[in-house]
């Protein structure tokens, strides 16, 4: 009907959690790089939420500010697929979506980690598995280990370690 | 100079455990701590450099085999790879987005199959290996597979392609019964429940090049209807092909349930259409714009109908 405007809700949900936060997320945006970017990735922030279908959300909040720690890092793998050097990614036009498929290592590369991680350790190889591949808390870890949370946090700091080690290599490659 | 070094390699690698320790921690489902690690980004541009290569490396080990059997001995599923749109555990246009964390938007058909399915309301790009681009609109799924890279399925939805032209190994698009062969080509393609279309804005290709085997030339669309008559020709204006990219869609005479259908899976709105109204032909551009509520006043202004809305979205009627 023509009085259909009257009767839209206002603004509110997540689209308000955005307006209302417009400066923090705006900063944690050129915080993660996004340089001149920051205004239309906040806008492309906003244009992706409110296309989103209803429903609810825990923590509102950090659901944007992952949503926007994701879409940094979307670009930042896009800039790095299309070769450009690191400190240009901020450029990459906003709205242009990254390849999803294309991993930025070689399956080689993936089949070195897999080797790397196996060295690791029976225990610590199975606790990053579990965490990172399966996607198990660090506490469900723990608790089927049978091991403290203290051992879970070490193990999985040394296989980062090594991961970021590897990944070095990699880059001199 | 050896010391600087050796202070230099203890720095980055202080930086390095904090970085691993934000991606180890944001992988936490209900990780709040955002301000902490905005400050800590802050702190040195060296921290955004180190985690940015982090959690990007975090992304790429998400194609690592799968433990073969769960840690209790007992065989346990595989984790999910993908995110299946509406039934996604984050249910919102930004599950492909946040799963990213985890794992991308993929489904793993077959051994080298890819498919990726959009919510509505969500755009994709996709960067083919060849230099070909697909933009994928919502609520599609378009499958690929490694083995034949020159070949897209559209299970349904709407695709614009820019397809770098082989002369030997044309592309092809399948979409229902329609089969698509590039022969140069940008071009968007619709699958309905019912039928296929695809405008040409640049290049030509072949409808059913071993069957009907009708040309679309730039500046043409194809309408066909599964298994009912001939595919229909229509002029149309390039500068409006694949509109929905850039939030303007035009319309010469398309009946409003397929206006209505296309504003849906764009906007991720949901736009019902009572049967008085569904065969009406819309004219007229629609912009797509933040205001949402304005598309659908344009809509019901330039076509002489009326909008109701309802409990989830909005219907079309007399």
């Amino acid at each position: 009907m023509n009085d259909a405007k009257e009767r839209m809700a206002p603004s509110q949900g997540i689209e308000g959690m955005l307006l209302a936060n417009r400066d923090r997320l705006i900063r944690f945006l050129l915080a993660r790089g996004a340089g001149e970017a920051a205004e239309d990735m906040f806008q492309e922030l906003w244009l992706r939420l409110s296309a989103r279908p209803g429903g609810p959300i825990a923590d509102p909040l950090s659901y944007i500010y992952r949503a926007a720690n994701n879409l940094v890092l979307d670009r930042y793998r896009s800039a790095r697929q299309a070769g450009l050097r690191e400190q240009d990614w901020g450029a990459v036009s906003v709205g242009a979506e990254p390849a999803v498929d294309q991993a930025l290592i070689s399956r080689e590369q993936l089949i070195h980690v897999d080797v790397a991680i196996d060295a690791l350790g029976e225990r610590c190889a199975r606790i990053f598995r579990s965490f990172r591949l399966e996607g198990k808390s660090q506490r469900i870890i723990a608790a089927e280990l049978g091991v403290s949370l203290s051992t879970v946090e070490s193990d999985l700091r040394k296989a980062y370690d090594m991961l970021a080690a590897l990944r070095r290599q990699f880059d001199e490659q | 100079m050896n010391s600087d070094v050796a202070m230099n390699n203890n720095v980055n690698a202080a930086i390095q455990s904090q970085a691993n320790d934000w991606v180890i921690r944001q992988r936490d489902p209900e990780f709040s701590d955002w301000d902490a690690f905005t400050d800590w980004l802050e702190q040195h541009p060296d921290h955004l450099a180190i985690y940015d290569a982090t959690a990007s490396m975090d992304i790429d080990i998400g194609g690592l085999p799968v433990p073969a059997r769960g840690s209790s001995g007992v065989p346990v599923e595989p984790p999910k790879r993908f995110v299946s749109g509406r039934r996604g555990w984050l249910g919102g246009v930004l599950a492909a987005s946040i799963v990213g964390m985890i794992g991308y938007a993929l489904i793993d058909v077959n051994s080298n199959g890819t498919r990726i399915e959009t919510v509505a309301g969500e755009h994709r790009t996709l960067n083919l290996a060849d230099g070909s681009r697909i933009e994928i609109n919502g609520a599609t799924v378009l499958e690929l597979d490694s083995d034949r890279p020159r070949f897209a399925k559209l299970e349904r939805g709407e695709a614009m392609f820019y397809i770098v032209h082989r002369a030997n190994e044309p592309f092809t698009v399948e979409a229902g019964t329609a089969k698509l062969v590039d022969l140069g080509t940008a071009f968007n393609v619709v699958r309905r429940s019912n039928g296929t279309s695809v405008a040409v804005s640049e290049g030509i290709i072949a409808y059913n090049p071993d069957r009907e085997n009708v040309q679309v030339d730039v500046g043409k669309k194809l309408d066909v209807r599964d298994g009912v008559g001939r595919p229909q020709l229509h002029d149309i204006d390039i500068q409006s092909v694949g509109g929905w990219r850039t939030g303007q869609l035009v319309y010469s005479g398309t009946s409003l349930a397929e206006v209505a259908n296309d504003l849906s899976r764009t906007t991720g709105m949901n736009i019902a259409v009572s049967s008085n109204v569904e065969e009406l032909p819309f004219r007229g551009a629609l912009l797509i714009s933040k205001d949402r509520d304005r598309t659908i006043d344009d809509l019901t202004a330039l076509a002489g109908i009326h909008a109701e809305k309802t409990a989830d979205g909005w219907l079309l009627t007399r």
